[in-house]
């Protein structure tokens, strides 16, 4: 790249970020500041800091939420994770126009909203005595068309090639799969689990349902907590919001490198 | 050897998750039972969902209570209301009620929708020993469906009209002027405020039906008659409420925002030189504590020229209601009945640091509630708010009020923005006729 | 069966096992999505107040199209289709593109910050956009410090205006989520091929649409119909940002279906039904998208 064409892609993204980090920026003054201060619109950092920590933790269970939603979020992320991408590998490397049109059949699963279904799946669950239970808050998205597809896709750009070779060495289809396939796609690995890790992680309203123990309070419930009464303590809520962003953003800064930086050719 | 680790790592974690989410689900299903089932005699669990109120009021009622009744327990389990809706919903369309717990908190506004759509999931405690008649009576009308009564009521609602002392004072005003006044003199005391210090007198979130609902309530007006049918169409009190609420906004004297916070905001901002909502705002207020002394109370306008315009109204507010499924519903009645339907010590206990404002009209006696307020100019405005819920016309809310007040809300947008009032009245009672099948 | 007998040829084999590591994913779903969807179904034909149903035929199906809120709702998801999907999407791919550049500094921190608006919690990034598009916010500040307007103008506060503000939000929140996924499909092109296609003297614009953009197809095929699937179901900026308003003008289907199941006096027949519509609209444009993005080379 010239230098010209350099400073124009560098401010570029310097805008973008600035205008994606803002809302974080605006978070933290908040976090820091009176409420009273942060319905007047302070963009300066306050004082405040301890106190809302003090009253979030007077009021709320923080440990708890955190440790649900780490909980959750992990085995969320982990089953999923080798559940979809074992099928998307199935469904591209042997495709054939059976497995295509169930992939097509598939697809299907997420195009009625959630509402919809919701009743229904709360009754199965009801019978099934997985209220109030982990397994309750991780089956209905263990397995998703979305994850399937993500890894259907990207399976495309697998060396074929190189399976022949393996199977001549004598290794099954499942443990090509466990160790050809996994780590080669370890950037597609990598963007699922971020995006899965989100989601599980900000999931709010089947887990409000299924849920009715005060223990099993998950940080997305303790923000709404934190907002349902008539008085909103906007200091407090965006320190609980700030403390239910940055796991989030730490599991992307960490991944990042991982999905976005050419480690493929390890196998090639 | 590197992807033989990769990958008896990923089948460790597997093992270890599937193991684990093995072990803490039957463990939640465990906890789960003993919630529904074998809690024994002495305990009842709550939904609600205001820490610092109804949570705070319910638990202090555990105290009270207990004092008798030692082995006595409370679980409160924190569910803000939309999420209560969407449970309760759940659960009784799903017929799974055992799901619910012992009380629920209602919002008065739902109140009747629930009870009429879903029969099953309620206790009438008419015969429960609580003793109603304690209460205002515009209060109970909303937890009472058919003659009979299903909820004890808790929050008022009252309207209050709040003023900023020191803004009416610029241009040569009083609380006291605002005292019983009608919308017209409200309207032109507001004028002149805007005119003199350039800060409108009202504010309130667009899209709401809000201050339309309190206006049309002050007259005794409804949007549905006694038997539930719309009334929108020929009701003079709706239409007169809208040609007052958009002369408001067309004189500058009301504004409106995009939303809550931005409202609360020209609150404490000192962006208006008032409000009028229930009595509920002054917690709100009360945030800013540089505007101490600042601020006074008094009762809202009235309509005119319409038969029975009063100056009180209500917005918000709820009500406990005792499920079906209540194990020890004799507990819960009794509980009840020596707490937020028998004790005025537990008002008194629970006022000063929640603000919470009973409806129960023996509190309105008691010298706590009679106590000047400093924020407030030393005014005892808790007595006075009392003394305003005991003089509120009653609403008829009936099942399809969420829809009546969305319908109107649209409507009023459309009228701010130039329409005609009687087209677009049309078309609320239309849209409120087509949720209802017709 | 007398497969035992006859040997499984090699290809039989494989499909075999394709069928075996597909089967624990599609059988969740079957039980997770299609089974509640079927009764769904049922429901979509019976009408009544909360559990007292009973069977209509295809009323709720001719309803739909005599309500108004939901006729204006469906207007408005198409609105955002159209015009926020493909802004969207190709800012991402741009995004992406940049950002994988070998000589570029700092990329892990751009990635992050272009990343956290979707890891932003709703709750505060609903407040920040309603203040910044209010009567007295930043933006109003900024146009009329630049001449464009005198007064301020109420953003939210007119159908089109606010409409805009959705699609703005519906761009800020999900461009970086978008961009991971090309990212990621980019580690799979092989860097040389753009060193090549530079020495042939290829501009970036033309290696862009040249090797990025075919090569990328499968993952754009991805992000094309969830973002599709996404729009036609969007929920929280419709529920958070403009509470639908003013005057439904902004209202979405799904924000519709939930009033009517959760909020107004549950019609959950009428909800399934419109439900169904939804699904209908995405897989009609899903397979249009398989069909001309799904082809193997």
């Amino acid at each position: 790249m010239t230098k010209g064409k350099k400073f124009l892609a560098y401010s570029f993204l310097t805008v973008v970020s600035l205008l994606s980090v803002f809302p974080l920026y605006w978070m933290m003054v908040a976090a820091t500041n009176k409420s009273v201060a942060v319905s007047r619109g302070t963009l300066m950092f306050g004082t405040e800091l301890l106190n809302n920590t003090k009253k979030l933790f007077a009021s709320q269970n923080v440990y708890a939420a955190l440790g649900n939603s780490f909980k959750y979020s992990i085995v969320m992320t982990l089953i999923s994770l080798f559940i979809c991408s074992i099928a998307g590998y199935g469904f591209e490397i042997f495709h054939d126009k059976a497995k295509d049109r169930v992939m097509s059949i598939i697809l299907l699963a997420m195009m009625v909203p959630f509402a919809a279904i919701m009743i229904p799946l709360y009754q199965m669950f009801s019978k099934a005595n997985l209220l109030n239970s982990t397994l309750g808050f991780i089956l209905p998205s263990i397995s998703t068309p979305f994850l399937i597809m993500m890894f259907r896709q990207s399976a495309r750009s697998f060396p074929v090639d190189i399976m022949e070779a393996a199977r001549l060495d004598g290794l099954n289809e499942f443990q090509i799969f466990c160790r050809m396939f996994i780590p080669t796609m370890r950037s597609t690995y990598a963007a699922a689990m971020t995006i899965t890790f989100m989601n599980a992680w900000n999931s709010y309203l089947w887990p409000k349902v299924i849920m009715s123990d005060a223990n099993s309070i998950t940080m997305p419930m303790m923000v709404a907590n934190l907002k349902s009464g008539y008085v909103t303590d906007y200091g407090t809520l965006m320190l609980a919001v700030l403390l239910c962003t940055i796991p989030t953003v730490i599991v992307f800064f960490l991944l990042q490198k991982s999905f976005a930086e050419g480690i493929t050719g390890a196998v090639k | 050897m590197k992807k033989k680790i990769v990958s008896l790592l990923l089948a460790g974690a597997m093992v270890a998750s599937l193991t684990a989410c093995g072990n803490s689900g039957s463990g939640g299903q465990a906890s789960g039972g003993k919630d529904g089932g074998a809690k024994g005699g002495n305990e009842l669990t709550v939904w609600c969902w205001d820490p610092a109120f109804n949570i705070y009021s319910m638990n202090e009622a555990a105290k009270v209570y207990q004092k008798d009744h030692p082995d006595f327990k409370l679980n409160v389990v924190e569910t803000p209301w939309a999420d209560i809706q969407t449970k309760l919903t759940t659960a009784a369309t799903s017929g799974k009620l055992d799901t619910l717990p012992d009380i629920i908190l209602l919002q008065d506004n739902a109140f009747q929708k629930n009870v009429l759509t879903y029969p099953d999931a309620f206790k009438d405690i008419t015969a429960s020993g609580i003793d109603f008649t304690q209460f205002a009576k515009a209060k109970t009308a909303y937890s009472v469906v058919n003659g009979k009564n299903y909820g004890v009521p808790f929050d008022n609602g009252a309207v209050v009209a709040c003023y900023r002392t020191d803004i009416l004072e610029q241009a040569g005003y009083k609380v006291d002027d605002f005292k019983d006044i009608t919308w017209s003199k409200y309207q032109q005391m507001g004028e002149e405020i805007l005119a003199k210090t350039g800060k409108p007198l009202l504010s309130c979130q667009a899209g709401e039906s809000d201050l339309i609902m309190m206006m049309l309530q002050s007259a005794g007006g409804s949007l549905f008659d006694k038997d539930g049918k719309p009334s929108m169409v020929g009701n003079d009190k709706l239409k007169k409420v809208m040609e007052t609420y958009a002369s408001l906004v067309k004189s500058g004297v009301l504004i409106e925002v995009n939303d809550w916070d931005q409202y609360v905001g020209t609150l404490t901002n000192s962006t208006v030189g008032g409000t009028i909502n229930g009595c509920w705002i002054m917690a709100s207020i009360q945030t800013a504590e540089d505007q101490s002394g600042k601020w006074a109370i008094t009762n809202m306008p009235k309509l005119e020229g319409v038969d029975g315009a009063t100056n009180y109204s209500n917005n918000g507010g709820s009500s406990w209601a005792i499920t079906s499924v209540c194990k020890n519903p004799d507990l819960a009645y009794d509980f009840m009945a020596k707490t937020f339907a028998g004790s005025t010590s537990f008002y008194e206990t629970i006022l000063p640091k929640s603000g919470a404002l009973s409806t129960y009209l023996p509190a309105a006696q008691s010298k706590v509630y009679a106590e000047p307020q400093k924020f407030f100019g030393d005014a005892p405005v808790y007595a006075t708010i009392t003394d305003f819920a005991s003089k509120i016309p009653s609403n008829n809310t009936g099942v399809y009020y969420y829809e009546a007040r969305d319908a109107v809300a649209t409507a009023i947008t459309n009228v701010v923005a130039g329409a005609d009032i009687d087209a677009e009245i049309k078309t609320a009672e239309d849209t409120v006729n087509f949720a209802m099948g017709k | 069966m007398d497969n035992s007998k006859k040997k499984l040829s090699l290809g039989q084999k494989q499909s075999l096992a394709g069928w075996a590591f597909l089967t624990p994913a599609v059988l969740f779903i079957a039980v997770m999505s299609f089974l509640p969807m079927i009764q769904a179904l049922f429901l979509s034909f019976q009408s009544g107040k909360g559990a007292n149903l009973s069977w209509t035929g295809v009323t709720n199906y001719v309803r739909m199209f005599q309500d108004p809120v939901f006729m204006q709702a469906l207007k408005n998801n198409f609105i955002y289709l159209i015009i926020q999907v493909p802004i969207m999407l190709i800012l991402a791919l741009i995004l992406a593109s940049l950002l994988n550049n070998k000589d570029l500094r700092f990329k892990g921190l751009f990635r992050t910050a272009i990343f956290l608006p979707c890891a932003t919690s709703l709750v505060s990034y609903a407040v920040i956009f309603r203040s910044l598009f209010a009567v007295d916010g930043l933006i109003n500040i900024v146009l009329i410090k630049l001449g464009f307007l005198s007064t301020g103008y109420n953003f939210l506060g007119h159908p089109n205006s606010a409409r805009i503000v959705i699609i703005l939000a519906l761009i800020w929140r999900w461009t970086g989520y978008n961009m991971v996924f090309y990212l990621s499909g980019l580690q799979n092109i092989e860097y040389s091929i753009y060193e090549s296609a530079k020495i042939d003297g290829a501009s970036p614009i033309q290696s862009f649409w040249g090797i990025t953009v075919p090569l990328l197809k499968p993952t754009i095929l991805l992000t094309a119909i969830m973002s599709t699937n996404g729009t036609l179901q969007l929920f929280d900026e419709s529920v958070n940002l403009t509470y639908g308003g003013p005057s439904n003008a902004t209202i979405t289907m799904s924000h519709y279906i939930y009033n009517v199941s959760f909020k107004y006096v549950p019609n959950f027949g009428y909800a399934a039904a419109m439900s169904y519509l939804i699904l209908f609209l995405v897989a009609v444009l899903a397979f249009l998208q398989m069909k001309v993005g799904d082809k193997r080379d």
